[in-house]
């Protein structure tokens, strides 16, 4: 019976959430497909982890060393590709996440098996695996299959399956002994640091004006800032505005600045990445202003306006009266 | 230390409307404004700051079309010292393992200590082809970069986590490391500046100077097959405000107050 594993990952005590995602398509592909679906659960002092998932899956698979108490790929590739190799699944998944990126495409060349990334959907069509992709700024989905008829890794967006809840009955737990480790490590982990925080807390707002890439111009962020004042909304952004210096990390809306559930959201000028979208989900009302009717924030969004920004705004201040 | 750069040139779709080739096998680009793919331009920065701090050189490439010259003519404007072509014929289609193994050619011409490209690319986005490369040439590889330091014989930067967390790791050189966005402010490129590189000569090499046969790359080659673009399903979709711009901002005050209870 072909089989598809998981990968699960965890950072500083914690399970991440994006492993739950995988958990749902494991067993979509199980019940859909017949993939007997296996988790794997690598660290030091991850047994616990082992069993949150055994309420997950059939099965876990745990592999323990201390030379795996920090994520390295070359640890972490080393183990896999020892795994993958004797238990020969059809499928490996792995979160496209930092974790995911740093390893897969890696552990794809160690082990010669084809990787596809930062997919969206897999399935299977007949004996052929098939992956959608969404590529250029989420505007077009691109199918993929693979070439090689062996083993395959794939990555998966986050946000594309929801998560998991617990099956309830306990899976089988296998403890899988840590391969040898080869004397010689060419990177080293040296800690975590958090990226600079600043005095403003957007997490806490109820009412966000959110401005993304549509500002063209720093000298427009004043105009941004006078808005929200106006409104008593706080002011954030996507992660185009912080790259370019116009606004602080800390205001940065997405998978990696913060993560935030005001009462209203309100975006001028942002497009819709997904790692903008992940970082307001759950958000109460949503509207957004974009010029390209296409654009992937109108798919998440309550209300959507298709107008120049900068006349939205002006609009709205002169209504606002001085 | 001599650097290498990666880089593509790719369309600007962030702002763009996007349509499909009526065969579904790529996008209509004759609407398109296309340069240099946005992560690759911090890395080229990246580079030239090291040089700049440290002595050394660098040379951009890149595997694409002959008008791809002047994302090339813009690096060397940057400060970039040499730049090199591939051509693209052979590599038509090629999947990420194919471009890595072209540019692994590339590598192996020269001593290189470093090799930056971007993280991932604006059109594609598969984030593959740094760590790939730094496979095949059996390099370690950050991906995600935010900072680089130089310290002896290695080099320590910081990965970008979820959640505006970072982690630090060293590398030992040679190494491949990919650039995140935001790492640093690229410079300004002004029309003097690439008039001063107009003349300097850019190699073109072929599969044959990269010490590939053909059918190691190209589409017949590929691992990762592609079969077709499509149009994502339409899923749920907002409800569309529409209007002059002062009763559009009429009726977005009206829906703070009313369903957001703001304002």
């Amino acid at each position: 019976m072909a089989r598809v594993f998981i990968i699960v990952e965890h950072r500083q005590g914690a399970i991440r959430d994006a492993t739950f995602e995988l958990v749902t398509l494991a067993r979509e592909l199980h019940t859909k497909f017949g993939l007997e679906p296996a988790a794997l659960v690598i660290g030091s002092g991850v047994k616990r982890f082992a069993e949150t998932l055994s309420a997950y899956l059939p099965e876990t698979i745990v592999v323990e060393h201390e030379m795996l108490a920090d994520f390295r790929y070359e640890t972490y590739a080393a183990v896999l590709r020892d795994i993958i190799e004797k238990e020969t699944p059809l499928l490996t998944l792995c979160p496209q996440s930092a974790f995911g990126m740093e390893l897969a495409p890696r552990l794809s060349v160690e082990l010669s098996r084809p990787c596809a990334t930062d997919c969206v959907r897999v399935e299977m069509d007949g004996p052929r695996l098939v992956v959608v992709r969404s590529v250029y700024n989420g505007k077009i989905n691109s199918s993929l299959s693979f070439a090689s008829s062996g083993g395959y890794l794939a990555t998966v967006r986050s946000g594309s399956y929801a998560p998991a809840a617990e099956v309830g009955s306990a899976g089988t737990i296998r403890e899988y002994p840590c391969p040898p480790f080869g004397a010689h490590f060419k990177t080293e982990f040296r800690g975590y640091r958090e990226a600079a925080s600043g005095a403003i807390d957007i997490t806490q707002a109820p009412f966000i004006l959110s401005v993304g890439r549509g500002i063209k111009d720093v000298e427009h962020i004043s105009k941004a800032e006078e808005l929200a004042a106006k409104l008593g909304a706080v002011l954030a952004c996507s992660r185009p505005v912080v790259d370019k210096k116009w606004l602080g990390k800390e205001r940065q809306v997405g998978t990696s600045g913060r993560t935030v559930k005001p009462k209203v959201y309100l975006a001028l000028g942002i497009s819709g990445a997904f790692q903008h979208l992940a970082g307001v989900k759950g958000s109460g009302v949503f509207i957004a202003v974009n010029r390209d009717q296409k654009a992937p924030i109108f798919r998440a969004a309550d209300y959507g306006v298709v107008e120049d920004l900068f006349k939205v705004m002006d609009a709205l201040m002169e209504r606002l009266g001085s | 230390m001599e650097i290498l750069v990666c880089v593509k040139k790719v369309p600007d779709t962030a702002d763009a409307e996007v349509v499909l080739k009526p065969d579904g096998k790529g996008i209509r680009e004759e609407d398109l404004a296309f340069g240099i793919n946005e992560w690759d331009n911090y890395a080229v920065e990246e580079a030239i700051r090291i040089k700049e701090a440290h002595g050394g050189r660098v040379t951009v490439a890149t595997i694409g079309a002959p008008d791809s010259e002047d994302v090339l003519r813009r690096c060397l404007a940057m400060g970039a010292d040499e730049a090199i072509m591939i051509d693209e014929a052979p590599f038509m289609g090629s999947d990420p393992y194919g471009i890595a193994r072209g540019l692994r050619g590339v590598v192996k011409k020269n001593a290189y200590d470093l090799v930056l490209a971007g993280t991932q690319a604006g059109d594609d986005g598969y984030a593959m082809v740094g760590p790939v490369l730094a496979g095949y040439l059996g390099w370690p590889h950050a991906t995600l970069v935010t900072s680089i330091a130089l310290e002896e014989k290695k080099i320590a930067v910081t990965r970008e986590l979820e959640g505006g967390l970072e982690e630090m790791l060293t590398l030992e050189l040679p190494a491949v490391l990919t650039i995140q966005t935001g790492i640093n402010e690229p410079r300004y490129v002004s029309i003097m500046g690439i008039r001063k590189v107009r003349s300097k000569e850019i190699p073109v090499l072929g599969l044959g100077d990269l010490g590939l046969a053909s059918g190691e790359v190209g589409e017949h080659a590929n691992l990762l097959v592609s079969l077709g673009f499509s149009q994502p399903p339409a899923g749920r979709a907002a409800e569309m405000i529409k209007g002059t711009p002062a009763e559009v901002a009429q009726k977005i005050l009206d829906i703070l107050k009313e369903k957001g209870g703001v304002v």
